[in-house]
């Protein structure tokens, strides 16, 4: 059977599978028996079980359990909504300070918990009715938090990182450090959107003032007493102790990214425990039981999707489609935009796990032979599928959204959060013109690596 | 990817249209499925702690640390495993429905019914390649490849245990699923009312 045959054969019977509404773990584990059974020697099917643990029993993916209890027992506890309150009192004073500081309370709680819709809950809930109540408009509060909470996988430990690392073979540490500057971009970028929108609304606020008397909340000021201030630091500063802690662990050569999972993990627990009082079994337990439903889910896609991509590199399904696309003799630029666009849209339908573990064995070799630094291309790849988290028709965080704060319309929502997907779209722009936002910072760090032709 | 995803029912519940014959066996795989369940949260917490030990043990006894990382592949493996049939119960494996969802609904109760079927034979072939791979390993003594050689039939056996006890949850799951499609046309509408409450 021919090369293009075969490839087509595959891609249509994966995309069957997929969109049969088959979980997606089974209907890729079956896509790659099949084809097993059909083109592979009979032994293959004999190995199988063995090459999906081979695969899997690697203590970096194994960290992602750790990673998602550390987040679930600071999801799960006050910490969200004390973080919040803290960043509202302190930035009290900054015209737009009630949308700045749900941005930043969004990336630290994204820091710490590593979930987008973790953050969104977390934060959306106390957020979004402290900003409408403040006069905000709906979607422009929906939008601040649907955005914020993206910057979870962006933000070190980001489960879609470790599945880059490990399905391109990078330093894991070297990508936690390389997505820190792109993050801190996005905020500031988040916070300067919210501050130059507060004056708009605020000025149509005044305007409504001058013509009707009817005052808007947005207008009425907010004061805080520095005892008020100092009040919630307490609540807080833990949870950023744990949080410089473990990055401390992590790049002081103290303890390997999948120690720090386990560390971050029981650290976070003994912080509950201590400050909120969460350690009798009967509270613990829905911790723990929707780590594991979470990781479970994930950790079968992604043992399934590393058997798919085992099948299609043997069957030299991705080696013959990553060498028509070098054959295609594009410009770099035009196959590193085709590529984030096919990004784009598998967002559309599928979670980043599977978009990464799937297609890196056909985009990164093309990307190589191209010159780009795979570090850096996992920065920008990790953004482009933060918009799918954000975008419709899936946008996970604004179905979040729409459960925290169900009176809003749906409509709203997606209008205040297309602003943001300009603007990561922008960062993406930024960083593909300044590489160094994304590459300087483990180069400083961790030393540069001895450096591709770029 | 952290996605939080809080899809399904948060309890586990018996399908109503689950065969008469097969409600004991869906009664004990809930009890099962809690077991494992629990059994997932000891790992989960032994493999926190085996892992904060290791960085402990490295700096502050100077010790070697040779066993941690696989004692706690171990353990995650094996609550990976044996969860997956919980996770299933809950139809918490998630999978993309926004087209499929789109068939008309005599066509809709036909797909569920098919996507069962390969769900359930697919795990079933998995869990008995993953017992003839058990077996190899205890019969050869097979050990992994570090200093430490601990047996690999034990994540191997957890592998199989797992992938088994999610073939048995799928099949009745599939059952279920059969005996609605077949109900009479009333029956099956009320049915599909029911099923469309719970999931």
């Amino acid at each position: 059977m021919s090369m293009l045959l075969l490839g087509s054969l595959f891609g249509v019977v994966t995309l069957l599978f997929m969109f049969s509404g088959a979980p997606i773990a089974f209907a890729l584990g079956s896509v790659a028996v099949l084809f097993m059974y059909f083109f592979m020697p009979a032994s293959a099917l004999d190995t199988v079980t063995q090459n999906v643990y081979e695969e899997m029993a690697s203590i970096t993916l194994l960290s992602i359990p750790l990673f998602i209890l550390k987040g679930a027992a600071i999801g799960k506890s006050r910490a969200g909504q004390d973080l919040y309150a803290a960043m509202h009192v302190w930035m009290g004073r900054i015209p737009g300070g009630l949308g700045i500081a749900n941005v930043f309370a969004c990336a630290l709680f994204a820091a710490m918990a590593g979930s987008s819709p973790a953050t969104c809950s977390a934060i959306g809930s106390a957020g979004i009715p402290e900003m409408r109540k403040r006069g905000y408009s709906p979607g422009f509060a929906a939008g601040i938090i649907a955005a914020g909470g993206t910057l979870g996988i962006l933000l070190p430990p980001s489960i879609t990182m470790i599945l880059y690392a490990v399905a391109a073979e990078q330093s894991l540490g070297r990508l936690f450090l390389a997505g820190i500057a792109p993050g801190v971009l996005l905020v500031l970028l988040f916070a300067g959107y919210a501050a130059l929108r507060y004056r708009k609304e605020y000025v149509l606020a005044e305007a409504e003032y001058k013509r009707s008397g009817a005052a808007s909340a947005l207008l009425a000021a907010e004061t805080f007493t520095r005892r008020e201030k100092f009040e919630m630091l307490p609540r807080v500063v833990p949870f950023v102790l744990l949080l410089i802690g473990v990055m401390v662990a992590l790049y002081g050569g103290f303890a390997t990214p999948s120690e720090t999972a386990g560390l971050g993990a029981l650290l976070a627990l003994l912080l509950i425990a201590v400050i909120y009082g969460v350690w009798r079994p009967k509270d613990v337990a829905p911790i723990l039981s929707s780590t594991l439903k979470e990781s479970t889910m994930l950790m079968f896609i992604i043992g399934m999707s590393l058997l798919f991509s085992y099948v299609m590199s043997y069957l030299h399904i991705s080696q013959a489609a990553a060498e028509w696309i070098v054959g295609m003799q594009l410009s770099k630029w035009v196959l590193l935009a085709s590529v984030l666009l096919m990004v784009i849209l598998l967002g559309f339908f599928l979670p980043p796990v599977s978009i990464i573990l799937m297609t890196a064995p056909i985009i990164l070799p093309p990307l190589k032979a191209a010159g780009f630094d795979l570090i850096w291309f996992g920065v920008l790849m990790t953004i482009v599928m933060e918009t799918g988290l954000i975008h419709p028709p899936v946008g996970l965080n604004i179905f979040v959204i729409k459960n925290i704060a169900p009176d809003i319309p749906l409509n709203d929502i997606i209008w205040g959060v297309l602003p943001f997907v300009v603007l990561m779209l922008l960062a993406v722009l930024l960083i593909c013109i300044f590489p160094g936002i994304a590459t300087s910072l483990p180069d400083v760090v961790m030393g540069a690596v001895a450096s591709p032709a770029r | 990817m952290s996605h939080g995803l809080d899809t399904g029912p948060a309890i586990a519940a018996i399908d109503p249209d689950t065969p008469d014959f097969l409600k004991p066996l869906a009664h004990a795989l809930l009890r099962i499925n809690g077991a494992m369940v629990a059994l997932g949260m000891v790992a989960l917490l032994i493999a926190s702690c085996v892992l904060t030990y290791s960085v402990v043990s490295r700096y502050v006894m100077k010790a070697s640390t040779d066993w941690q990382d696989e004692a706690a592949v171990f353990c995650l493996v094996g609550a990976t495993f044996l969860c997956g049939a919980f996770v299933q119960s809950l139809r918490g494996h998630v999978g993309i429905e926004a087209i499929a969802g789109l068939l008309p609904r005599a066509l809709n109760r036909l797909r569920v019914v098919f996507v069962d079927l390969m769900c359930t034979g697919f795990c079933a072939f998995f869990a008995w390649k993953s017992w003839t791979l058990f077996h190899e390993a205890w019969v050869d003594g097979q050990t992994t490849s570090s200093s430490w050689a601990p047996p690999l039939w034990i994540p191997y056996g957890l592998m199989a245990l797992g992938m088994s006890l999610l073939s048995v949850q799928l099949l009745v799951q599939l059952s279920a699923r059969v005996n609605g499609f077949f109900k009479k046309p009333q029956e099956a509408r009320s049915a599909a009312r029911s099923t469309e409450a719970t999931s």
